[in-house]
């Protein structure tokens, strides 16, 4: 298991000489160093991507600008009816259609990327590579070519980056993860992952001509060229696979990012992935909607499964717990997410929570517990985006570290390839690699569109 | 589903249920080589979602025949596949097809592609033919897009420079144009 929070970036740059080797010639200026910041510096940042959630990333960054450890100084989106509301939202930034021009000034510090999926791993390589530290809305990445590129970007530049499955910043998920760690449910061999269904396009949208607004070019980026639709975006893209992967690369990437955090398991990769589900019937949007998947680890041995049902089944298996008004005083809300979640099932009992992303709920007797003297603690993040501060100003390992964001996505990746595929797939958790498929393998990476690539 | 013959498959694809072409199409992997044709006529269907149909049942077979242990399976299909490049077919149907070879084409696929009349100054062709070559694995599609670099347009060299580094191979000139940026907005900052 990894030893988490131990690995310094300036210890991993003395050790490993990280001088940047770019492979071929990039305009100049555009490679530096991660930013140097004292203790007390403020960070200019830059966001790329004012939509939904990235306006909601804007928002989760107002604690720290308030206490001026940061400001926002460029804001960047391919429609520019967004673009002109963020720039409205951030007065005195400087708004962007390419989200190039923010990474070439070297005024800014960080970015925060909150783009859809099928941009992260090249914008966080890119952003890397330009020294900026990172954080970046879930799921990591794509393809497991992405994460390894974006794992090794990081670390070449020494850049601290987070990862946006922020539940385990969660005060409940702190809670759960103690619980776990101590064992009171003893060894867990077995996490069952649940959620409710991805939804089905029923609309029947043709393809048409994009809105003057939009750029569609940048908007696809990286994915091979096709006519516009509207059910691509905006939001809606999660449900395709090529740009969101459905509800378990969505939801996956928090529930499975919890899970191998509270396991111990970061840095580590399961060695077969089996899935079933059930593809829509019509429509544009092609992610599973039921779906079953089963990932094997070893050494130590434990399943995970993820599995899509209807929102019915979801209540009567996992029935919702009802909180009293004194645990609401004490500051455990009402569960609003109750569609998903998982069970951990220890040699000794079980436990559960629901949510696990930025509302995550612990149930009742985790909640209770009252731990003992010699009780194993462990990390409890100070926030999710005040965590990713921490690492740009200590160079200490983020809570979900681009390491550990792209071992859940490539959870979520695999499982999607065997759903795909039909088939049982093998993995090098190692290597990082699907074995004995050629097929599988070549899946492993997608060609990128140019010159939106990696 | 009952066992269908491929005439009451297609005749599935196209029907109006949407629950009888889903059947359909998530059956077609066991038809393989002989439905690729027949599908493919399907694909540009002016009903949206029968074409989508038909384009879904083939990456079906796609999948089927890619499986461990399918070499012969998997070679008639790429043959059948390669048959849908020229010039004929739609180009929808066409760039849809190189991705498909993109995941189980060999050297057939590469050596098809490279005789597509005129690919290398097809705009709308080029760049998916160009990602599907640098996919497949093996000499022949290194060879094809080093070929390809020095016979191509000057626009075009840039993005085969690329595929070029990533199979692993030096390329002199034509740096990577990735970081530079090109589109302006209109919008303008709002004062504090």
């Amino acid at each position: 298991m990894n030893e988490r929070h131990q690995l310094r970036r300036r210890d991993f740059l003395a050790t490993s000489g990280a001088v940047l080797s770019a492979p071929y010639v990039l305009p100049s200026g555009v490679l530096a160093a991660p930013g140097k910041k004292g203790p007390n510096e403020r960070i200019n940042v830059g966001h790329i991507g004012m939509g939904g959630r990235a306006r909601g990333l804007y928002g989760e960054l107002g604690g720290l600008r308030g206490k001026g450890e940061c400001q926002s100084i460029a804001v960047c989106d391919v429609d520019e009816k967004r673009l002109e509301n963020a720039a409205k939202l951030v007065p005195g930034a400087t708004p962007y259609r390419d989200y190039r021009y923010i990474l070439q000034r070297k005024d800014i510090d960080a970015v925060v990327i909150g783009t859809p999926d099928h941009w992260h791993g090249v914008q966080f390589a890119q952003a890397a590579d330009c020294g900026k530290h990172i954080y970046c809305e879930k799921p990591a990445c794509c393809t497991i070519e992405e994460s390894k590129a974006m794992v090794a970007a990081a670390q070449r530049t020494g850049i601290a980056s987070q990862i946006g499955s922020q539940g385990r910043s969660q005060r409940e998920a702190y809670l759960m993860h103690r619980y776990l760690a101590n064992e009171v449910v003893g060894k867990v061999d077995y996490v069952e992952c649940f959620h409710y269904t991805s939804p089905v396009d029923t609309s029947g949208t043709p393809d048409g001509e994009p809105p003057a607004d939009l750029d569609w070019d940048l908007w696809l980026g990286p994915l091979r060229w096709r006519s516009y639709n509207r059910k691509y975006l905006h939001g809606v893209f999660r449900w395709l696979l090529e740009s969101g992967g459905g509800q378990i690369r969505d939801r996956g990437a928090h529930v499975m990012s919890c899970a191998m955090y509270w396991m111990g398991a970061d840095g580590t990769g399961p060695v077969s992935i089996e899935a079933t589900g059930t593809s829509p019937t019509r429509g544009l949007w092609d992610s599973a909607v039921e779906m079953k998947v089963t990932y094997t680890f070893k050494n130590p041995d434990w399943v995970m499964t993820w599995e899509q049902m209807p929102m019915d089944e979801v209540s009567r298996r996992y029935p919702v717990e009802e909180r009293t008004k004194e645990e609401n005083r004490q500051g455990f809300g009402r569960i609003s997410r109750p569609g998903y979640g998982a069970v951990y099932h220890g040699d000794q009992g079980t436990c559960m929570h629901w949510g696990g992303d930025g509302g995550t709920w612990a149930e009742r007797k985790v909640r209770q517990w009252a731990p003992p003297a010699d009780t194993k603690e462990v990390y409890q993040s100070p926030g999710h985006m005040e965590d990713w501060f921490v690492g740009i100003r200590t160079g200490r390992k983020c809570i979900m570290d681009i390491e550990w964001g792209a071992g859940v996505a490539n959870l979520c990746v695999l499982g999607n390839l065997s759903f795909i595929l039909k088939r049982k797939l093998q993995w090098d958790p190692v290597k990082q690699e699907i074995v004995g498929d050629d097929e599988a393998h070549r899946m492993m990476s997608r060609p990128q569109r140019y010159p939106y690539h990696l | 589903m009952e066992e269908l013959n491929l005439e009451e498959l297609i005749a599935q694809i196209k029907d109006s249920d949407d629950k009888v072409r889903a059947a359909a199409w998530l059956s077609a992997g066991k038809y393989g080589a002989v439905a690729v044709k027949p599908l493919a006529s399907v694909m540009t269907d002016e009903d949206v979602e029968i074409a989508r149909a038909a384009k879904r049942a083939l990456w079906v077979i796609v999948r089927w025949v890619g499986r461990p242990g399918a070499e012969d399976d998997k070679r008639a299909v790429e043959a059948a596949l390669c048959g849908l490049l020229g010039s004929d077919e739609p180009d929808a149907v066409r760039c849809e097809v190189l991705w498909m070879l993109s995941e189980i084409g060999g050297d057939e696929a590469v050596a098809a592609v490279r005789e597509i009349p005129g690919i290398l100054y097809d705009k709308r062709l080029r760049e998916d033919a160009r990602c599907a070559v640098q996919r497949i694995p093996g000499d022949a599609a290194l060879e094809t897009l080093q070929g390809g670099f020095d016979a191509a347009p000057e626009d075009f060299r840039p993005a085969i420079a690329e595929s070029l580094r990533d199979r692993g191979v030096e390329v002199d000139g034509y740096p990577s144009q990735k970081l530079v940026p090109t589109k302006k907005t209109d919008v303008q900052p709002v004062s504090q």
